[in-house]
Formats: structure tokens, sequence, C-alpha cells
């Protein structure tokens, strides 16, 4: 592999055409890719991926249940534009929200055509479970391990065009300001590539690799790390509007092991979140903020620590929790429990929470798209986990794939490819090759965990503007320091580009919070100095956005009118769910179940 | 941060490893790059501390030769 | 496109384990088209694991050639090639191609039969409903479990008599279990009776699937029997009977699920609270009102949602 030179790499320039770019191959990337394909079979689709396609993203072992689905006779559209209007504070732009609860169900007929499993009953109907209050759901996936299978044959069978291993860097934007292409490099290899294209469709997942998680493994994070927010970066970088970034990312995860307790799994079956004494804690209704910020008291209360109970279960339902829990998504639990004596017949299962991220998949911080999965910048779309449609999970990562794959194929019909611009060429090359030429300097990873480690420091909620702001000079310092990495190899150029990426995100987080001067969303938004959630003044998106000085700008950006509005006794039951007294709860032994 | 030796979670079984027939599936599968062929043996190894404990290199491995363990840090 | 060289010479090398990584390679940079030929000569393979590797990689076509060669790989000499061959074949989702596959519904091996009907559930072909009802008399319980599946999936009254017999009488939970669980597709009397009786099966998996199919069916007159459910001794019965009770909005299970909110199970008695909620009985207001103060949440949230539920009811009317 050692065959050329770190000098040689850098000036090493592969080029590529195609009409639409789609970087990430996760769970939105591909849909985008097949959905552009089949739009328009005459259109040049080429997915690129920082891994490879086969196993990359969040879902590369597959998933063990659709949390949101909504399903006619179920659920209405209406209903979950409202539960998620209400679950996310009222900071919603309907109309995307619409445009995924409306388009969900015929996501599940086609993914379920192509081979993807969810769980049915004897007749062949969807076997939806009644876990939410207002609307059902849920719709379990017990064998949902073969997802990326079934995506990657659709690939290959669509005559989609895959790279892997290449790392995309900055988005490439012509004169106009439309989209010209992309820049990446390969991470084996090292050569630099100009990838030239009418459409760019960012599908890059989370910022899974903001904040460090307690055990202090870098990669140790909920999100799968490859996922360190890139797309956040190169959308911010390409001059995008982002928005919800002050809304983290924060989840009730299996301590140390960082992966979820599927509370949305054990559920149905019986199983919850409990304390130390075995009893129910949680007041609200729905994985949001406010469930956070409580399951956060309990765990740092007298009560705590907090525990997923399933011991009380009957065996056959224990035995089937571990084959769901075991074989999906995060496989490796059951070593993890293993290797700890920890018997789910017998044992509660310690839990934690996970380490701050930006996810709009979970929470609602992403690049600002609207119902068509457009950005800001013309040729642009986003969709999955890094684009703002609150609370969309991965079956939001689907819809929206899908729509922007066919917004970017319409999009192509009536385009030429841009100019490119050599000097944005040559600046990237230089700036991202810069650790491969130099003899001394920091290792990447150690800028890595010093960052993450400040991240914790100083952004963790509760936040405080003078922690925040402190932070802020800290993460100056770090800029400086990403000027003395030293990578010795294309891996370690990889992570010192990701350094970036997250050192980027981390002042958006910082000044977004800063920004919005109330308390919002439970603990993802909990300010010390301004304890109290503000509609008034605060019923706005806050944006971040490069401007044209090339500095970061903060701003509000107005909610578009609502198109249902949650009437009075829907408002009255959250409010009674969510608000309920402390104190009133009378306290009783833990109950025996069979 | 920084240790003289790593404790690696990704453990390969020599003799079942056929990567030195031309087989990456698990190189391959990686979804942080952290494996390559080693040189002296010609089998596969982890290279980078960097792992999620994700396992498709253990279940795509088509002779079973691989073992992911949980990483020390978090066991 | 053609088959690069180096791949091809590696297809055919004398060492099976390279043959073997060369499947996968195939699999990986090849158009299909082209891969598809080489995947099926792979299946005759004098190698087991090129074999398994052929059957797995096939699980991707859908051509009549390529389910002919997974149905002759049900009879291959070794049981791991057969069973990836099985795991294929019930990913084909071309109904076209399910002709093929009823050819195979009689085969000696059980197994390969157990495939087959697995295979052929999700097609839904009118031309499986025949074998499907001739393998309800299968010595084998897998097969007469997958045979039921596929009359489930195709919803054919016609077929229902006999499901009905299978439910009552046949010696295996799984398959009673399965047959209570196919009849949820029509409400007929015969289906009424049948699921009445599961719901007193000596197996508590085929009560709690009864219990799930008389909401599922709206089976109002099996509202007595779904209110002793709520008294099984297992609570996977219990919840599914409070749960249909819900949906079939019978005022008659009021008093019955007002009891069940004080019962030591809390899941049973939020599940209670929420049927309630969907009957819309005022008479129910003050038992709710008491488990608006339970020591769970999750019950107080549920008592809380159903009083709501109510009053939203009444103040519509």
């Amino acid at each position: 592999m050692q065959t050329i030179n770190n000098e040689e790499r850098a000036l090493t320039t592969a080029e590529i055409e195609t009409d639409i770019l789609v970087i990430g191959g996760g769970t939105a990337g591909p849909m985008a890719a097949i959905k552009a394909k089949q739009q328009d079979p005459s259109l040049r689709v080429l997915l690129l991926e920082k891994a490879n396609v086969k196993r990359s993203g969040a879902i590369s072992m597959g998933m063990d249940g659709l949390n949101n689905a909504v399903i006619p006779g179920y659920a209405t559209p209406e209903q979950y534009v409202k539960e998620i209007t209400v679950a996310n504070d009222g900071i919603v732009n309907q109309k995307t929200l619409f445009a995924y609860a409306e388009n969900s169900y015929a996501m599940i007929e086609e993914l379920d055509s192509w081979g993807v499993k969810f769980e049915k009953d004897e007749n062949g109907d969807y076997a939806v479970k009644k876990v939410h209050h207002m609307g059902t759901y849920v719709l379990p996936m017990p064998e949902g391990h073969d997802i990326k299978k079934v995506l990657y044959r659709k690939l290959k069978q669509t005559r989609v065009k895959i790279t892997n291993r290449l790392v995309a860097t900055r988005v490439l934007i012509a004169e106009d300001g439309r989209v010209a292409g992309a820049l990446a490099f390969d991470c084996r290899s090292g050569v630099f590539t100009v990838i030239r294209a009418k459409a760019v469709i960012l599908c890059t997942g989370a910022a899974g690799r903001l904040g460090l998680p307690a055990s202090g493994y870098l990669f140790g994070t909920y999100e799968n790390p490859t996922n360190a927010g890139d797309g956040y970066s190169m959308a911010y970088h390409a001059g995008a509007e982002l928005s919800g970034i002050e809304c983290f990312q924060i989840n009730p995860l299996i301590k140390d092991y960082n992966g979820p307790a599927c509370a949305y799994v054990t559920g149905p079956l019986g199983g919850y979140t409990a304390n130390a004494q075995g009893e129910r804690f949680i007041e609200s209704d729905y994985w949001s903020g406010q469930m956070m910020q409580e399951f956060h008291q309990e765990l740092a209360g007298g009560k705590g620590p907090v525990f997923l109970k399933v011991d009380h279960l009957a065996e056959e339902t224990i035995a089937n929790i571990e084959t769901i829990l075991h074989s999906n998504e995060r496989p490796s639990r059951g070593r993890f429990h293993e290797g700890r004596g920890t018997n789910y017949r017998t044992d509660m299962i310690e839990m934690h929470i996970s380490e701050i991220g930006l996810c709009s998949g979970h929470s609602a911080s992403g690049v600002w798209v609207n119902e068509h999965a457009e950005t800001t910048v013309q040729g642009l779309y986003a969709a999955g986990d890094l684009a703002c449609v609150p609370h969309n999970y991965m079956l939001g990562a689907f819809v929206y794939g899908r729509l922007a794959g066919e917004s970017a194929a319409s999009y192509c019909a009536n385009t030429e490819l841009a100019k490119v611009d050599t000097t944005q060429v040559e600046t990237e090359r230089q700036r991202i090759f810069a650790p491969l030429n130099r003899k001394h300097g920091l290792s990447p990873a150690q800028v890595e965990y010093k960052l993450r480690r400040l991240v914790n420091d100083y952004l963790q909620p509760p936040k405080v503007a003078r922690r925040m702001e402190i932070g802020l000079v800290r993460f100056e310092e770090i800029r400086n320091d990403i000027q003395q990495m030293l990578a010795t190899n294309p891996h370690e150029l990889m992570r010192a580009a990701e350094v970036g990426f997250i050192l980027d995100c981390a002042e958006m987080a910082a000044k977004a919070s800063l920004f919005r001067t109330e308390s919002r969303w439970g603990l993802y938004h909990a300010r010390q100095d301004y304890t109290e959630r503000n509609d008034a003044e605060w019923s706005v998106h806050v944006q971040v956005q490069k401007d044209q000085a090339g500095t970061m700008s903060v701003f509000k950006r107005a909610l578009e009118p609502y198109i249902v509005e949650p009437d009075d006794v829907e408002k009255a039951v959250y409010q009674q769910i969510r608000i309920q007294p402390k104190g009133t709860v009378v306290l009783s032994g833990g109950s025996h179940e069979l | 941060m920084s240790f003289s030796s790593i404790d690696f979670p990704v453990k390969v079984d020599l003799n079942a490893c056929i990567a030195d027939k031309g087989c990456t599936v698990c190189i391959d599968a990686c979804p942080l790059d952290v494996l390559v062929i080693d040189p002296a043996t010609g089998k596969a190894s982890m290279k980078y501390d960097e792992c999620w404990y994700c396992l498709p290199c253990e279940k795509d491995c088509p002779t079973q030769a691989i073992r992911v363990d949980i990483p020390y840090l978090l066991r | 496109m053609e088959l690069d060289l180096i791949l091809r010479s590696r297809l055919a090398d004398p060492d099976p384990v390279v043959r073997r990584i060369a499947l996968i390679d195939l699999v990986d940079e090849t158009d299909p088209d082209i891969a598809e030929p080489l995947l099926i000569a792979a299946l005759q393979d004098s190698n087991k694991e090129v074999r398994i590797e052929a059957a797995l990689a096939l699980e991707a076509q859908d051509s009549p050639e390529a389910i002919s060669a997974l149905l002759k790989a049900l009879e291959d000499s070794e049981r791991s090639v057969r069973e990836m061959a099985a795991q294929s074949l019930s990913a084909n989702k071309n109904p076209e191609l399910g002709a093929l596959l009823i050819a195979w519904t009689e085969h000696v091996d059980a197994d390969v039969r157990v495939a087959i009907f697995r295979a052929l559930r999700e097609l839904r072909l009118a031309a499986a409903t025949v074998p499907a009802l001739n393998a309800l008399a299968d010595q084998d319980a897998r097969v007469r479990r997958e045979a039921v599946a596929v009359l489930g999936w195709l919803k054919d009254g016609t077929t229902l008599s006999q499901l009905v017999n299978l439910a009552k009488n046949d010696p295996d939970t799984e398959v009673r279990r399965a047959a209570v669980g196919a009849l949820g597709f029509a409400a007929d009397d015969t289906v009424r009776v049948a699921v009445d009786l599961a719901l007193f099966d000596i197996d508590w998996q085929v009560r709690e699937e009864a219990a799930t199919v008389a909401g599922k069916l709206g089976l109002d007159s099996l509202v007595a029997s779904l209110i002793r459910a709520l008294e099984d001794t297992y609570w996977q019965v219990r919840l599914k009977a409070a749960r249909s009770l819900g949906r079939l909005k019978n005022k008659l299970a009021v008093a019955s699920l007002c009891e069940v909110l004080v019962h030591p199970i809390s899941n049973l008695r939020k599940e209670a609270a929420l049927a309630l909620g969907e009957i819309a009985d005022t008479a129910a207001l003050s038992a709710l009102a008491v488990a608006a103060k339970d020591p769970d949440p999750d019950v107080r949230k549920a008592a809380n949602l159903a009083v709501s539920r109510i009053s939203l009811v009444h103040n519509k009317e």
C-alpha cells in the first residue's frame, strides 16, 4: 500500500462526473439513489459512501421496529402531525411533518415488497402495537436484521453506481450559488477526488461523535461513530441554513454499553424503565426532551439510578426479547450483559443517558429542508438524521430519501452541470492534505478527545451562558490545534478531517444554544439562566448559517402557520399526562407480575 | 488516552481466516475501516482501536473466524 | 459489461476457498444478469461451502432459472445447502414464479414441503389454495403450520371450515394458535364458535391469539368469554383480553374492567384504563378517578387519557 508517498497523494486527482451525487449510503442515501434512478433511468446516479454501503450507517445491523408508522386504521397524518407538534414543543414546520406522515404507509408497503420484514399477524396484516396514547405507531420488526441486505440488493437491481471508502469533505458551489459537485478523498489510497454533479443529496446521518461517552472510549457512542457530523459541516460551508441545532439529542441507554435499551421493543411485551425500587417514574409519554429531563432527575436522585425492568416477565417473553434485542440493531448487547453476568430473568439492567449529539431523527437538529427535501441552497438536498424533520426516525429517513431523490431527479432534468471553481478545489486540497505533509504534530485522536471532552464540560445540559461562552473560546483554541495535526496515512487523514466536522458542530451547538434565551424541549435545551419556556418571544426556529463574510450567523426564522392545531381537549390531555405534580404519588411495594 | 499496549476488541482466528486467499469480507464490512490484512501473516487483523462493536465483521465472515469482544473500557 | 478475466479464473480455481471468495466478489462487482448463470452453475460445485454461498447469493435473483436451481438445491446432499436454498426461496417476491413452487408441494421430504409453503405464503396465490388445504392433513406439524399461514394470508372464505377444524382439533399447539390467528379475516358463525372455544384452549398461546382475534374481528358476542379471560392465569392473555374489550367498545365490560383497575399487575391496570377510555361509558369515571392516583405513572397517564376521551365523546354528543 505504501507505493506512493504523501506528497504524490495530494497531487493525484481523480475526476468523476455524474448527474446526482448522493453522499452517504446508510438509510436515506440508498433510498434517494434508488428513487432518483427509478424516476429517470437515464440519469447518472452515484452513491458515495465513507464506509461500505453493504454495512454502513445507523442500521448496519438492522432495526427492531418502527415507532412512527402512520398506518391507516391506527393513526391519521393529522393526528401524527399534532402529536409531533406537541412533542417538539411547537417548533415544527408542519408541512414537512405532513409530507412524512402522508407518505409513510406507502413506504412501509414498498419496503415490504422489497423484502424488509415487518411483524404481521396470521392473515399477513401488519401487527401494529399500541404504545403511544393518541395514535398507534409501533410496528415491530423482529426479523429486521436484513434491512441493509435488502437495500443493497435493490441498489444493484436499479443499477445505481456505488463508490465506497470515499470521504466527502466539501460541497462545491458555483459562482451563481448553485451546487457544482463535491470534493472527497479515498481513506485508503488517499486519492483526492473532484466529483461534478448537478445535484447533491446529503444523507450523512447524525453528528454522533460530538459529546464524549462516559466510558471515555471515543468510538463507544450511541450513534454509529462513522457519522461525525460530516453533513452538518458540509451544509454549513455550502451556505445552507441549519435549524434547531440547540435541540440536542440525548438518549436513555444501557450504561457503558451505550446502546439503546429499546423500551419500544420491550414496552409492548410488558417491560419498562424503572428506578432503583423497580417502580415506573416517567410521566411524559414520548421519547422527548421532557422524558429525558425526568430520566436525568431520577438518575441523579435518591431513587436512582435507572434501570430497564423485564425480570417480572414470563420466561417465553424474556426469551423473545433476548432474541430480538440480541439479533438486531446492536447485537453485541447480549455479549455485554453476559460479560457482566447480567441476566434479564433476575436482574434489572442499569441505564444511563447518552453523550450529546445532533440528530433530527431523534430530536430536531438538522439541515433546514422543506417538504421536498430541498435545502436553502439550489441543487442541494438533505434527508435522514441530518435533515431537520423532527422525530422522523428510520422510516422518516426512507421517506425523505425518496422525496430528495425524486426532487433532485426533477431538478436535473432542466439543469446543466455548473462550472467548478478551481480555487475552491485547490483551497480544499491544501486544507485536507496538510496533516499528511507535516513531519511533527498532534495526533487527530488526541485533538478529538480533548475537543469532545470540552463539549461535555461546556455544552452538556443543563446549559448556562457563561459556560458556553468559555466553551466557544476553548473551541477556537482547538481550531488552532487543527492546524498542527499530523496524519501518517489516509486513514488518519480521515480522522483528522472528522475533527474539523466535529468542531463545526460544536461551535454551531454552542452558538444556537446561547441564542435561544429560554428553556425548551426538556433536557435538550434546559437553560439554567433562562429556566422558563417563553412562547411569546421564542415560538420561532433558530437558524445557523455561514454569512457572506464567512462567519457564523444565528437568527430567527418565523414558524409557518400550522395546518392543524391540536384542539384544547387534546392539549389538556397532554398537559395532564406531562405535568403530574410530584408528591401526589402514592408509593407502594413493587407489584408482582407473572 | 494513550496506552502502550491495547487490548483490541476484534480477535481473528488465524487458522480459520481465509484472507490470504483473497477474502476481504470483514475488511469491507467494517464501518470504521479499522481492519487490514496483516502483511506478516496475510490474515485479517485490527489496526486501529476504533471499534463500535457492531459485529458485521463477525456476522459476515464466511468462516466464522472473528470474535468481537466489548472494548475493555466499556466491559 | 464483460466479466473480469481474473475473476473468471478465480471462479474456476482448484482451491474451493478461492472459488468461494470469487463468488462473493462476483455478486459484489458484477451486473446481476451476468452473475446469475455463474451462481447457478456454482450450485453444482463439488464443495458444499461454495454451494451454500451460491444459494445465498441467488436470493437476489427472481428469474425462473434461479428459482428452478434453488428448488433443485432443496435436494442437495448437504443439509446446510438445503437450508440456505430454502431461505433464499422464501425471499422471492415474484408471484409469477409461484407455479414452479407449487409443483413441489407434495415432495417426499417434509423439510422441503415446509420450505415450499413458507415461500408460497407471501405470494398469495389462489393456485396454492388446494395444495395448502391438502397439507392441513400432513403428518408433520411444521408443514401444517406453514400451510395454515398460506391459507390465512389468502383470506379465502371457502377454506374457513378446514381452518376452524384445525383450530379446534389439531394436536399441535402452534398449529392451533396459527389456525385461530388465520381466522382473523371473516366474522362468521363458525369462526365465532371456534374463537370462543379457543379462548378456553389448554395452551395459553392459543388463548392469547384468540383474545386478539376476537378484538380484530369485533366479535361482540364473545364479550362474556373475554371478560372471563381477564382472569386467565397468564397475564399475556389477560392483557390481550382487555385490549380487545376496548376495541369492541361494549359497555357490558365496564364493570369487569373497573375491577381490573385495582389488579396488582400494573400493566393490566394500564390496559384496562385504556380500554375504558375506548368504551367511553361515564359509569367508569369514578373508578378512573381513583386510577388517576395510581402509584404507577403509566396507569395514571392511561386513566387521565381515558377520562379525557370519555368527556370528549360526551361533549361531542
